[in-house]
């Protein structure tokens, strides 16, 4: 290997910025701090309506815990699928990567098909306190991760209209990222809102 | 194949496709997706709320002057201009003039073709015209938060919603670009005090901005729903920003503007760069509001927070200490201009220090009002409004000066520099003569809100009447510096590309910069490359 060698090897590729990436981080962060604020909220009304002594939940009123508990196990698994998404994408194996995708975008389809459910199984009236918190909280985390899988879906499509590598792939990153924070919000709703009850 | 492995017919038809014509006239407004049209857009916007919000301020100090009643407005309208002075000074003037001189003047900084996500940011300034137009419906229908109609207090909350996500969304693209947009060599520790600042405030900004955008989605809720689930009424989903801690986050370009102007008009290298990002970021996480809202909301426990409320209302004043200190060792050192942007950006550094300062005084509880037997608290005084109102003119300054100072940037022209240094000056006084005597008159037990005093009615009132000059002082001071502006643009006089001598990037390409931004960029290794380049012996040795 000599100097002429080495002179004629092209410049390597300038880093890339990842603007998307971080433009994720940051949409990411303000949807996680508003939907917690919104959870924030409804435990402090919590608080406040039951240290006067009054009943939470109007009398009559049922929040089963199942329907909501199967919804944090299907966002569980859609944490797996959307990694294997990454994986897929970095070794290039588009196969695995549709798959992933796939299975992402239907485990988020059924996590809200999984909220209406529990909104024709409670009984919890709209116009009452808890009930505008219980369904702003709710309905926020809904609207959390609706955008979540459309960012996911086009980044989809972006990423297998071209070649699976590169920016395609932080692309796909950024979206994952947005989706695991939807998740990890889950966690927060589903303890604050099903669990404490 | 045949056609593409035939030789080129004429050397023209080998040359690179011309670019595609941008748009003019308004399909280059709407439509465009460079930085500087939005950043522009922005800016006009900005103004107007300005007028608007100064007017609405105007009254209500001129209300205050009889505390015996309404004299002005009857009393629906005169809660509905209380509430719009506030949040139209916070949220349609001084946020969105500091995301239009971010939007604009960032990319420059850092050595960035454009910002991110262009088209975002368009979308965000059609957004938030949209959503502006839309509150003001609100308030003009009957609305407002204390309005009598609610339907015309759900269009306010609307709007203000759709003004808090454009500015999310606004905050995100300038974020994204400090971050990942930065000329080779601009490391994020070399990145200009005014561009870090940006960072700062959108980090604080993006933390703060959905809390307020919840608090709005549960008003409306409550007003829908006829239920009571917000302490403050629709009100107070904004109004805990204009209390301390989240009120600083307003003046965190007060401190960027320092750092910036200061090294340029001493004609010296910035003394400590790396501590003076430190300081702006202290001063940016210091001023994060939304923990202490429970403690800002609740009426009847006010002070439920009030260890961290007062470490933090105490603890920031060391980084307005620390970069003013920085700021006196860079002067000393170089031979000093006093120039229009320096006078703006000192004039705002100490009407800064003094809200600082009476934020600490307002968070030490032994401190009452002067009221005959019944002290109370000086939160919820006029005491707190003047805070409001001293970090509202530090703003005010700095933005304005830092639109003077980039003025050749951003429409191509110098403004006159003797008035404009008489502007700055103007708008100090103006900010003192408004603020101190509401500090007194909360001393003297006045509270924030429009209504009688048990004691010192005489004196309050002639407070008040001194507080009115003030108001007319800024608004006269503004609409001067509006129309110091408008005789720039009219007239002939080109700036050139660096009238100042500048340190950073932005002074390294034309006034205004081309579509792309720059043509070359110099070899950045370190703060101030501009500076390097004309120092070099100084710099090697």
């Amino acid at each position: 290997m000599t100097a002429v060698t080495l002179d004629a090897v092209p410049a390597a590729p300038s880093e890339r910025p990842r603007v998307l990436l971080y433009g994720a981080a940051f949409a990411a962060g303000a949807s996680t701090l508003a939907v917690l604020a919104l959870v924030a909220t409804y435990l402090r009304h919590r608080a406040d309506v039951l240290g006067a002594g009054e009943l939470l939940f109007p009398e009559g009123t049922v929040l089963p815990l199942t329907p909501g508990t199967m919804n944090l196990v299907t966002l569980g698994m859609s944490l797996v699928t959307a990694s294997w998404i990454v994986w897929a994408l970095r070794n290039q194996d588009r196969v695995h990567a549709y798959l992933a995708l796939g299975l992402t975008g239907l485990l988020g389809v059924a996590s809200i098909v999984e909220t209406f459910y529990l909104y024709q199984q409670t009984s919890m009236p709209v116009r009452s306190g808890v009930g505008v918190l219980f369904y702003a909280v709710t309905g926020g985390h809904m609207a959390m991760s609706v955008l979540g899988l459309l960012f996911l879906a086009v980044m989809g499509l972006q990423a297998f209209g071209g070649q699976l590598t590169g920016r395609d792939a932080e692309g796909m990153s950024a979206a994952i990222l947005y989706w695991y924070a939807t998740v990890g919000v889950y966690v927060v709703v589903w303890y604050a809102v099903y669990i404490t009850k | 194949m045949t056609v593409t492995e035939s030789a080129p017919a004429d050397a023209a038809s080998s040359a690179p496709a011309p670019s595609p014509a941008r748009p003019t006239g308004l399909a280059g407004i709407f439509g465009s997706d460079d930085h500087k049209v939005a950043g522009r857009v922005w800016i006009v916007v900005a103004l107007v709320g300005a007028l608007a919000a100064g007017i609405a301020e105007l009254i209500v100090s001129i209300e205050r002057v009889d505390t015996s009643g309404i004299d002005v407005l009857d009393a629906d309208w005169i809660a509905r201009v209380f509430t719009f002075g506030e949040v139209g000074g916070v949220l349609l003037f001084l946020l969105p003039l500091t995301i239009g001189i971010a939007t604009y003047v960032v990319p420059l900084q850092i050595g960035a073709p454009g910002i991110a996500f262009p088209r975002l940011s368009t979308a965000a300034v059609w957004a938030h015209v949209v959503g502006a137009g839309v509150l003001v419906g609100g308030y003009l229908t009957d609305g407002g938060p204390y309005g009598p109609d609610l339907d015309g207090v759900e269009l306010y909350l609307v709007g203000l919603g759709v003004v808090v996500v454009a500015q999310v969304l606004a905050w995100i693209c300038i974020g994204t670009t400090v971050v990942t947009l930065r000329a080779p060599g601009v490391r994020l520790t070399r990145v200009p005090l005014f561009s870090w600042s940006a960072l700062v405030a959108s980090a604080v900004w993006l933390l703060t901005l959905p809390v307020v955008g919840t608090l709005v989605l549960v008003a409306f809720l409550s007003v829908r729903f006829d239920q009571d689930l917000l302490a403050g009424g629709p009100y107070g989903a904004v109004s805990w920003l204009f209390a301390q801690p989240a009120v600083y986050a307003l003046a965190i370009p007060v401190l960027g503007l320092l750092g910036e102007v200061v090294p340029v008009f001493a004609g010296t290298r910035p003394r400590q760069h790396r501590v003076a990002l430190g300081l702006v970021g202290a001063f940016g996480a210091l001023s994060l509001g939304a923990w202490a809202l429970p403690g800002l909301t609740v009426e009847a426990d006010p002070f439920a927070y009030e260890v961290p409320w007062v470490a933090v209302s105490f603890a920031v004043i060391l980084p307005v200490l620390g970069l003013l200190g920085l700021s006196a060792d860079t002067l000393r050192r170089g031979k000093p201009r006093l120039s229009s942007p320096l006078l703006f950006a000192v004039a705002a550094v100490l009407a800064l220090l003094l809200a600082v300062v009476a934020g600490a005084v307002q968070a030490v509880e032994p401190i009452e009002t002067l009221v005959d037997g019944e002290g109370t608290a000086l939160f919820g005084t006029t005491w707190t409004t003047g805070i409001l109102h001293l970090v509202g003119a530090a703003a005010l300054l700095a933005l304005l000066g830092a639109a003077t100072y980039w003025a050749p940037k951003i429409i191509g022209r110098t403004l006159a520099e003797g008035a404009a240094r008489l502007v700055a000056l103007v708008l100090l006084a103006g900010a003192l003569v408004l603020a101190v005597p509401e500090l007194v008159a909360g001393l003297l037990g006045q509270p924030a809100g429009l209504g009688e005093v048990p004691d010192n009615v005489d004196t309050v009132e002639a407070l008040a009447a001194v507080s009115v000059a003030g108001v007319a002082l800024l608004l006269v001071g503004l609409v001067v510096w509006i129309l110091l502006v408008v005789k720039a643009l009219v007239g002939r006089d080109l700036p050139g590309d660096d009238p100042w001598g500048g340190h950073t990037l932005e002074w390294a390409t034309s006034s205004p910069p081309p579509p792309g931004n720059f043509a070359s960029l110099p070899v950045v290794t370190s703060e101030a490359p501009l500076y390097d380049a004309r120092h070099r012996e100084e710099v090697d040795a």
